[in-house]
This record gives C-alpha cells, sequence and structure tokens, in this order.
C-alpha cells in the first residue's frame, strides 16, 4: 500500500481509537460513583453495572472493544514503523520490521479477539 | 545490510535528534512527546491485551470455562497488580494517551490543512515558525488536558477524594 494511503489510514484508526477508547474509558472510569476507586467498582468480575462480566456479555460493549482492538494494533504498530523508518532509513530494516510488527500484530488480534469472544460467553 | 561508521553515527544524531528537544522550541517538545508516549503507550496496550487475558483464565484458556474458576483466577491476578506502583504507572499512562489523543488531532487537522492559517513571508532573520498560533493551543491544550487526566486518574485510582 502507498504510504499516503497507510499515514490516511493511521488518521483514521486515530479517530477511531478517539471514539471507541472513549466508550471504554467511560466504562471503567466515569460509571463509579466519586469516592469510590475503579478498584471497587469497575474493577470487580461481577456485582457492579459495568463490572468486567458485564461489560463482556453486553454485545455491543464487547464489538466496541473488539473494534477498540483492532483500531489500536494498527494505530500502534505502524507508529512503530513509522519511527523505525525514520531512525533506520535503508530497506533491509524497512523489510524486516514490516514482518515482525505484522506477526506481532496477528499475535495481538488472535490473543484478544479470543479473550472478548470467550468473556462474553462464560456464564 | 551492514552499517558504515558513517552511517551509524548518523543513526545516533537521528536518536538525539528525535530524543533530545531541550533548548529548542515547543514544536520540537510536541515531536518528541508525541513519538515517547506512543511508543510507551503501544507498550502498555501489549501488556493490556496479555493482562486481559487474565479475565477469562489466562493464555492458556482456549474454550469457555466456568466462571468460578474465571473469578477465582482473576482475583488472584487483581491481588498482584492492584498495587501503588502499578497504580502509579496507570496515572502515568493517562497523563500520555490524553496527550497523545489531542495532540494527535492536531497533526491530524494539520494533515488535513485545517488549523494552519495562511502562508507567510518567511523572515530570514527571525527563527522558523511552524505552529501556527491554533495549533500552539491544541499543544498547550493537549498539556493541560493530560494534566487534567492524571490527576483524575489518582482519585480513580488510589481513591483521595473518598477521605
Amino acid at each position: 500500500m502507498r504510504e499516503k494511503n497507510v499515514m490516511l489510514l493511521h488518521y483514521l484508526s486515530g479517530v477511531g481509537i478517539l471514539i471507541f477508547g472513549g466508550i471504554h474509558l467511560f466504562t471503567v472510569f466515569f460509571t463509579r460513583p466519586l469516592g469510590e476507586t475503579v478498584w471497587e467498582t469497575t474493577l470487580l468480575f461481577e456485582g457492579h453495572q459495568f463490572a468486567i462480566l458485564e461489560v463482556y456479555r453486553n454485545m455491543l460493549l464487547a464489538s466496541s472493544l473488539w473494534f477498540l482492538l483492532l483500531f489500536t494494533t494498527f494505530h500502534g504498530l505502524n507508529g512503530l514503523r513509522v519511527i523505525l523508518i525514520e531512525l533506520f532509513p535503508n530497506r533491509a530494516v524497512r523489510s524486516a520490521t514490516r514482518y515482525v510488527l505484522l506477526f506481532l500484530g496477528f499475535a495481538l488480534m488472535v490473543y484478544g479477539t479470543r479473550t472478548i469472544v470467550i468473556a462474553h460467553m462464560i456464564r | 545490510m551492514r552499517a558504515t561508521r558513517a552511517q551509524s553515527r548518523s543513526y545516533s544524531t537521528v536518536l538525539k535528534t528525535m530524543l533530545l528537544p531541550a533548548g529548542y522550541s515547543v514544536e520540537r517538545w510536541s515531536y518528541t512527546l508525541q513519538r515517547v508516549t506512543g511508543v510507551v503507550v503501544t507498550l502498555y496496550f501489549v501488556l493490556h491485551v496479555v493482562e486481559t487475558g487474565n479475565f477469562i483464565g489466562g493464555p492458556g484458556v482456549w474454550y469457555v470455562p466456568s466462571k468460578d474458576f474465571a473469578a477465582s483466577y482473576y482475583e488472584q491476578v487483581k491481588e498482584l497488580l492492584h498495587n501503588p506502583i502499578f497504580d502509579a504507572g496507570l496515572v502515568i499512562i493517562g497523563w500520555m494517551v490524553a496527550f497523545h489523543t489531542i495532540n494527535g488531532l492536531r497533526l491530524t487537522l494539520a494533515h488535513f490543512g485545517i488549523t494552519l492559517g495562511k502562508p507567510t513571508r518567511v523572515d530570514p532573520e527571525s527563527p522558523p515558525r511552524s505552529f501556527s498560533n491554533y495549533q500552539r493551543a491544541i499543544f498547550w491544550a493537549s498539556i493541560a488536558l493530560a494534566t487534567f487526566a492524571a490527576v483524575y486518574s489518582v482519585d480513580a485510582l488510589f481513591g483521595v477524594l473518598s477521605g
């Protein structure tokens, strides 16, 4: 893909993270009563409106977490790629970087998707 | 491909340029902070994906476990992660995420030509100015919001307002 389009995707995924990351941070940080920490409320396994299992059981919230995983994986790893290209502008490093980051991205997506799907199905 | 001595010297120059903005303009600080926060938050993200894998019973679980098993596994991990050092780390991550978000919005707007203003005549006598007033304002807003986010996270994680 041309560098111009990759950078466009970088900005678009950034805006995506702003939206889905906003939802994620909202459920974890802004649904607790003031004066209680997240550890006592949203980071409980169960028993709060936005406790862990409650969030994953909700189809919309679980899907939004998956999109957050997708966008952040791309945005983070592409960011590393851009920095490495700036640091080492040679073809060998660029090509090695591409394969290492593709593998890392694939592994992150598989592992993260596993967590979301299975946590959604726990009864 | 083997790097020659001249090449490896230039790598260290680039690294120094990337990482040491002291004595330069805020544009350079913005550049460095965006990269440093990006790398640190990416590392945090990788660990976060690994760590949240413990909600369902750890890395070995590729089936749907019983709720009791997942819950007790999670409680053990939570006991390990719930300590002042990790919480302090999360406060720093909160600062970095907020800064990277707002400063990243500035870069996104700049990419599409928004907030850049009209091009002006270059004055060879004055130092280079690449931030427009809007861009400069967004940069300082990102610092301010990041600091607010850090203060908010201190309360959310340590419960300082609970008294």
